[in-house]
């Protein structure tokens, strides 16, 4: 009985330590704490909003990029105001962007020394209690509570797995620990107190390269960015180890070995009416980058069928082979403002396999890129290969890279077609 | 209204080609013929009359007795003095139009009647032609008339429409993706042939309609021959766009069979259908050929979208029995790939100095 009350005190008072806490550090930060609005200008009135934290005291205010970007990327058409918690608001210019870890710097005109957040000198430890401040749904500045899981596991950009509520509206908004320090921004959320943070040190090192050298063109900026990331990513794919992996006993199909490429497999087998049996890998990158609304690059998918045919004639069989052929699309999202129209070509072709079987494939393959039009020499890449030297059984080999420099695309395009083959 | 000589040819090619010279028009014969002819100028009667004096009207008593309510009991008379013909009008109500053949004004105000002139009266037209009039050479048959000929016959016709049904059974087979039984296909290849039969006998239709000879087994066998044509083109160009990589450009050649198929259906079935000139089956045939794939091209071309988010690339991919063309190697394929990045970048430049 003794045991129970103690236990019952203890969850009480931690409980309402928490509480007390989350209040107090409301109560000092909120000065510093921001409602970054983007104003359309014809209409005057706010296209988006997303949450903003001082970290300077001459009035450095960092974001996300997504909060921004559509003033990034039309500055002609919208401005970007602050709204503070006693209700000033005025406009803030665009410093620095890191489109990549999804941060932006704008900067408000100050007259006086302001208090800011200070940024964390170490990483939280996991289990460790945090707090998310940020503004959701435009309904005020709100504190929520939460904890520190670590690093998302399998992602190539780091970020920080956070238990608690995030909502939209909150991105750009700190998350600090117990000793005010920030610790993190909120980026993203995953729906049932799953939500996503940018760690800090990404934060300290745009701040610290902004201190160094301001840039001196967003556009070019972020076209750098892109460029350095694709580079990272794609020298990560080309030089891990491909490993060699059957697909339905028939085929030979290359899984990269990366932590950050996940492969998933579906098959009709349990269909008894299909007439053809099909089997599938599709590997693909879990993230990409936001560049707006309309427009994500830095995605990557592999995808492999294995085709057989069930009594069937070799015309019906390929007359159905051509149809799956026939549907690729793009891997990203992208409009006519951000990329040329794709340009393709297609031939016969019959690689010399890497693979231990040394068996030979016959393809139909088809390449097609475009071109994106503010940053040049980045492009999206599609390859698809269809076997066309067995008359009942097939592999479709397919693979979309975006946003990747031509050296990088012919690179892995050659490794990948060599990686596939019979078995 | 002056008809001149080449315009009446054009609408009406039975008509005798006026060879005649200005001997002819002065020793003009006794005999003549007077022909009654509609406004399209096809032919309804044909007088021979061996007289020197020959009257028209609606009466019983004239030689050349009209119903046409706007013509006069006695309305005219033609008769022949001094070598020539000449048109007299009986005070008729509506009058009397002669539409000469020739730019023969005086011959005109004399009432002289010239070999081929047209006489307007109420509502009809005849048409005078001499005797002696020479006609046109004697056409011979064109080696098309053994091949209708040939594919008119019962049999032929029958083979080419099973034919056809087997082609349709086999491509609905094709393009189902699920299990299908022999019924199915035998119903869907019986639609398939009652509805391009529907061109065939259409055209047979109005070829009946104005006052030709149908030729239904003919229309029918000509068109369901072609419609073959058509889908061994297809199969061709299939087989081509297979084995072909997109560097070697045979589309543009392989595009134009099935236009010239379709050009030659279309004048085949006129020529079997009509008794026109050939220079207007030809602009008639041309003209159907360029409304169709002009047509589907323009269709095509407004459905277009400003921007395709989506790559457009030839997915042709047949059994390996059709592969005859040999594959590159990887390093030819990558190089041909790199020249793409120049003109995605370039395509890319250009939209954005729009």
């Amino acid at each position: 009985m003794k045991t129970f009350f103690t236990l019952v005190f203890i969850l009480l008072s931690q409980s309402s330590f928490a509480t007390e806490q989350a209040e107090k550090i409301f109560a000092q930060l909120t000065p510093s704490l921001y409602q970054i609005k983007i104003i359309d200008k014809a209409s005057g009135e706010k296209s988006s909003i997303g949450s903003g934290f001082q970290i300077s005291s001459d009035g450095l205010i960092a974001t996300n990029y997504h909060v921004i970007s559509s003033y990034a990327r039309h500055p002609e058409k919208y401005r970007i105001e602050y709204l503070d918690h006693q209700g000033n608001s005025d406009q803030v210019s665009l410093v620095s962007v890191d489109v990549i870890n999804d941060l932006a710097l704008v900067q408000r005109q100050v007259d006086t020394e302001m208090p800011y957040f200070t940024l964390s000198q170490k990483k939280p430890i996991k289990g460790e209690k945090l707090f998310a401040l940020g503004n959701p749904h435009d309904l005020g500045m709100i504190v929520v509570p939460g904890t520190y899981n670590g690093l998302k596991k399998e992602s190539f950009n780091e970020r920080i797995h956070f238990t608690g509520s995030i909502n939209s509206g909150m991105s750009g908004g700190p998350v600090v620990n117990k000793a005010e320090q920030v610790v993190g921004i909120n980026v993203a959320t995953s729906g049932n107190q799953i939500g996503f943070l940018v760690p800090h040190e990404k934060l300290v090192k745009l701040l610290n390269d902004y201190k160094k050298q301001p840039p001196v063109d967003i556009m070019q900026q972020i076209s750098a960015q892109l460029m350095a990331s694709q580079n990272k990513l794609m020298t990560a794919l080309i030089s891990s180890r491909w490993q060699s992996k059957e697909l339905a006993g028939k085929a030979i199909i290359p899984i990269i070995e990366v932590p950050f490429l996940r492969c998933w497999g579906d098959s009709n087998a349990d269909k008894k009416d299909a007439l053809i049996l099909l089997a599938i890998t599709n590997c693909s990158l879990n993230e990409n980058t936001y560049l707006s609304s309309h427009f994500f690059t830095g995605s990557v998918e592999l995808d492999f069928r294995y085709m057989q045919a069930k009594d069937l004639t070799d015309n019906k069989f390929y007359h159905l082979y051509q149809q799956q052929f026939s549907q690729a699309g793009a891997g990203n999202r992208a409009g006519k403002d951000d990329v040329s129209e794709y340009q393709c070509h297609h031939d016969l072709v019959s690689p010399t396999s890497s693979t231990s079987t040394g068996q030979t494939i016959n393809n139909k393959s088809i390449f097609c890129t475009r071109a994106y039009k503010d940053f040049p020499k980045l492009f999206d890449v599609l390859y698809l290969g269809a076997s066309i030297d067995k008359k009942q059984q097939a592999i479709l080999s397919h693979f979309t890279l975006a946003g990747v420099s031509q050296e990088n695309a012919l690179t892995f395009t050659n490794k990948f077609i060599k990686a596939v083959s019979w078995k | 209204m002056e008809v001149t000589k080449s315009e009446l040819e054009q609408l009406n090619e039975v008509e005798p080609v006026n060879t005649s010279t200005p001997v002819d028009i002065d020793i003009a014969p006794t005999e003549i013929i007077i022909e009654e002819i509609t406004r399209n100028h096809k032919l309804l009667h044909r007088h021979r009359i061996n007289q020197d004096e020959i009257t028209i009207g609606r009466g019983y008593q004239n030689d050349i007795i009209l119903a046409d309510p706007h013509i006069c009991p006695l309305h005219l008379s033609l008769t022949f003095a001094q070598g020539v013909w000449r048109f007299n009008d009986n005070n008729s109500v509506n009058g009397t139009v002669l539409e000469s053949n020739k730019n023969n004004k005086q011959d005109k105000a004399q009432r002289i009647v010239n070999d081929g002139d047209v006489i307007i009266i109420g509502k009809s037209q005849l048409r005078v032609v001499f005797s002696n009039r020479q006609v046109a050479e004697t056409v011979v048959f064109s080696p098309f008339e053994s091949l209708i000929d040939f594919i008119r016959h019962p049999i032929a016709v029958f083979i080419s429409i099973a034919l056809f049904m087997l082609i349709a059974a086999n491509i609905t087979y094709l393009n189902q993706p699920t299990e299908i039984n022999f019924s199915h296909l035998f119903v869907s290849a019986f639609k398939m042939a009652l509805l391009f039969a529907l061109w065939p006998t259409g055209i047979a239709l109005v070829s009946h309609l104005t006052k030709h000879d149908p030729r239904v087994l003919a229309q029918l066998g000509i068109s369901f021959s072609f419609f073959i044509l058509l889908w061994l083109s297809y199969l061709l160009e299939e087989i081509i766009n297979f084995n072909s990589a997109s560097h070697a450009n045979f589309g543009l050649a392989i595009s134009l069979l099935p236009v010239g198929l379709s050009f030659s259906l279309f004048w085949l079935n006129s020529y079997i259908g009509f008794h026109v000139s050939a220079k207007r089956r030809m602009i008639v045939s041309i003209s159907i050929t360029a409304l169709l794939f002009g047509g589907s091209y323009l269709i095509q071309y407004s459905k277009k979208p400003e921007f395709n988010p989506h790559p457009q690339y030839n997915a042709t991919i047949m059994a390996p029995k059709f592969l005859v063309a040999p594959s590159s190697n990887v390093e030819t394929f990558l190089a041909r790939s790199a020249a793409l990045f120049k003109q995605a970048s370039k395509a890319a430049q250009k939209d954005q100095e729009m």
